[in-house]
């Protein structure tokens, strides 16, 4: 459907893109994620032809459509400010693309019917846009955009001027519309829960290029690199070393070692290795109510290293707390929900407890080998080894 | 005493809200009254004295006969009709011209803004009779123009571009242009780049962009620019005299005239509220229509 190869973007002596080339299958859902400047919207300006690639080419449906303007691809773009036309109604919107295409107006007429009856806006047909909420402008726009039936649909960063709860619903409206209209969507965000909400497939920037792009699931549990890791989430990297290589069983700066369930061929003792370890895996408990071996290695290459740690600091967070604790030199956070954490009233303790007084606490390093390779190691408890990191 | 003075400061404070807002008001309604609103009842009250051969009227007298000439003469008919058609067609090419202008600063970047821009500001600096003494430089028959044109072949005999209608209309268009060029553009500065992508995006080309985005946004700038055109083309004096044949006489010229040769005041100061009249009910007429959208009106 959408084909890019080895794309480029400049500006002067600024590459915006760099190289980025991979393919949207028909009717997919793909969203790109990344920090702000990591070129995500530029690959969306690009394909819809508001840049003009410095390299590389772009197809769609087979066309080359890299040199055609933008009113000849058929491509169609919600903004990030939805840019509806404030001189015309909201009808008048909608049926803006139809009226430059040149639909019959009776055909215009049904066609818009049917698109605003799609986006729940039925009613609003004479509304000007500044008389529209954030949202129904959202909805206004998408409709505009899906009314010439695109055979791709770019949305950059359409749901960030909403507020969260909005947001939420209409990630699932868009959800919805997609499943029913089966139109490609390449969508470009920040906010990494809205493309895990969103997309079959998951591409990261990052610095003009693309990282990784895989289905969500493998993009969070197996990531290219150390920056993919650091960007969905939050996690604790850990600076290990290998101790044997054998295993291989790595030293950490909490004083315990422990094998990790990796395939250590590459590995020598001594080499640095970056452990990620994901606060949603590691379980926490007060001091005392774990036993007192300190590892343990489970059945089905699950395996449990123990830590005591000293609480530093608790923050409550609603449906989480976020306790930063600290293990021999070096500190590390868990976020246990509410219901899983120690109760309130301990935690209440330790956060209004005068500075020195300090808490103690064993936190399990509960790993699972998720994926094992000389070169991507990941446990849950992720590894990564320096040369990747 | 500075405005900063506390007992003024005090004093101002103490005042209900209305009358803070008429005390920051006054200065500019004394201005407006001391520089217009007198010197129109003046001319007002002048229109209805009798008008007298042996003076320029008569003191203490009332009378219509200043409008019973302006209405009678057909020599008056005949300058306002053709003042007010120089008005519209000039405000219609000067309005033409300055969409067009400052929508190609719009797009431009860079220096070439800047320079389009500047073209406009710089135009400004200069007076009126030596941007007139220009327009005859440029468009003359000997002028760099018509020099240009035959040079390049284009032309076998130089076209007569001054001393007549076209060249009263031309340098009309010099005076007024640039301010309705600053007019458009000041509005059109404000129209977002993300609607014209939209409009593009949306299967609009070039010419549809401008007709169906741009032209809508510029609205309001179009009506200033058309508003400030108008205006100052009904009251053209020194254009047509100046750089037309002598026969391009408009309402301007010819109270001049009966002002200052015939001593007729009373007749001058009746074509001269008529003249006003009618153009605050084209203004009113004009802007009703250009503003549908309800933005200059209110």
């Amino acid at each position: 459907m959408l084909e890019l190869d080895g794309l480029t973007v400049t500006y002067g002596d600024l590459t915006a893109v760099d190289d980025v080339s991979f393919t949207v299958a028909e009717g997919e859902f793909c969203c790109l994620l990344g920090p702000s400047g990591s070129g995500k919207s530029t690959v969306l300006r690009a394909v819809s032809g508001f840049e003009t690639p410095a390299a590389g080419r772009i197809r769609l449906d087979g066309a080359d459509v890299t040199e055609r303007p933008p009113n000849e691809r058929d491509c169609s773009m919600v903004f990030q400010d939805w840019a509806l036309f404030p001189y015309r109604s909201v009808r008048e919107n909608v049926e803006f693309g139809l009226k430059m295409d040149g639909v019959p107006a009776t055909e215009r007429d049904a066609r818009t019917d049917e698109m605003l009856e799609l986006v729940e806006m039925a009613g609003y047909g004479d509304s000007r846009p500044a008389q529209l909420s954030g949202g129904q402008k959202q909805r206004v726009a998408l409709a505009r955009s899906l009314a010439l039936d695109p055979d791709l649909l770019l949305l950059d960063e359409p749901l960030s001027n909403l507020d969260r709860r909005l947001r939420e619903t209409m990630q699932l409206e868009l959800k919805r519309i997609h499943d029913r209209v089966g139109t490609t969507m390449l969508y470009v965000t920040h906010d990494q829960d809205e493309a895990f909400t969103l997309g079959e497939r998951l591409g990261v920037m990052n610095d003009g290029r693309l990282v990784q792009l895989d289905a969500p699931e493998t993009v969070y549990d197996d990531p290219t690199d150390r920056f993919v890791e650091s960007f969905l989430g939050t996690t604790n990297f850990v600076d290990c070393r290998v101790v044997d290589e054998r295993g291989p069983t790595l030293g950490t700066p909490f004083g315990v070692d422990f094998e990790a369930p990796i395939d250590g061929a590459g590995l020598a003792t001594g080499d640095a290795v970056v452990v990620s370890l994901r606060p949603e895996r590691l379980s926490f408990a007060p001091a005392g109510r774990v036993g007192a071996n300190s590892q343990a290695v489970g059945d089905g290459g699950e395996a449990t290293v123990s830590v005591t740690t000293r609480v530093e600091e608790t923050v409550y967070r609603g449906s989480d707390v976020r306790i930063r604790l600290s293990a021999g030199e070096t500190t590390l956070f868990v976020e246990p929900s509410v219901a899983s954490a120690p109760a309130r009233a301990t935690m209440l303790e330790t956060r209004s407890s005068s500075p020195g007084r300090s808490f103690r606490s064993t936190v399990i390093l509960r790993y699972r080998p998720i994926w094992t390779s000389p070169r991507r190691i990941t446990v849950p408890s992720r590894l990564s080894h320096p040369a990747t990191g | 005493m500075s405005l900063s003075d506390a007992r003024w400061t005090r004093a101002f404070a103490a005042l209900p809200a209305r009358w803070r807002t008429v005390a920051l008001l006054a200065p500019l309604l004394i201005l407006d009254g001391v520089v217009f609103l007198v010197p129109m009842g003046y001319l007002f009250r002048l229109s209805l004295a009798e008008r007298t051969t042996g003076g320029a009227f008569v003191e203490g007298s009332w009378s219509l006969s200043g409008y019973e000439y302006v209405a009678e003469t057909p020599l008056v008919h005949e300058i306002f009709a053709f003042t007010m058609g120089f008005a519209v067609l000039v405000t219609a090419l000067a309005v033409a011209v300055a969409v067009a202008y400052a929508y190609a600063a719009w797009r431009a970047t860079g220096w070439w803004r800047t320079a389009l821009l500047a073209g406009a500001v710089l135009s400004l600096f200069t007076t009126i009779v030596v941007k007139l003494f220009a327009v005859v430089l440029v468009f003359s028959p000997r002028g760099v123009l018509n020099d240009l044109l035959v040079g390049a072949g284009v032309l076998t005999e130089p076209l007569l571009l001054v001393d007549n209608p076209v060249g009263a209309v031309i340098a009309q268009l010099y005076i007024v242009v640039p301010y309705a060029v600053l007019a458009v553009y000041a509005v059109l500065s404000t129209l977002d780049d993300h609607l014209v992508e939209a409009a593009r995006d949306l299967g609009a080309d070039g010419p549809a962009v401008f007709r169906e985005v741009v032209v809508p946004h510029a609205r309001p700038g179009v009506a200033v620019a058309a508003v400030i055109s108008f205006t100052w083309s009904v009251g053209a004096y020194p254009a047509p005299l100046l750089v037309g044949s002598g026969s391009e006489q408009t309402n301007a010229i010819l109270v001049s005239q009966l002002l200052l040769a015939e001593f007729d005041w009373p007749a001058a100061a009746a074509l001269a509220v008529v003249t006003v009249a009618v153009v605050l009910a084209a203004l009113l007429a004009g802007l009703w229509r250009l503003d549908d959208g309800g933005e200059l009106l209110g």
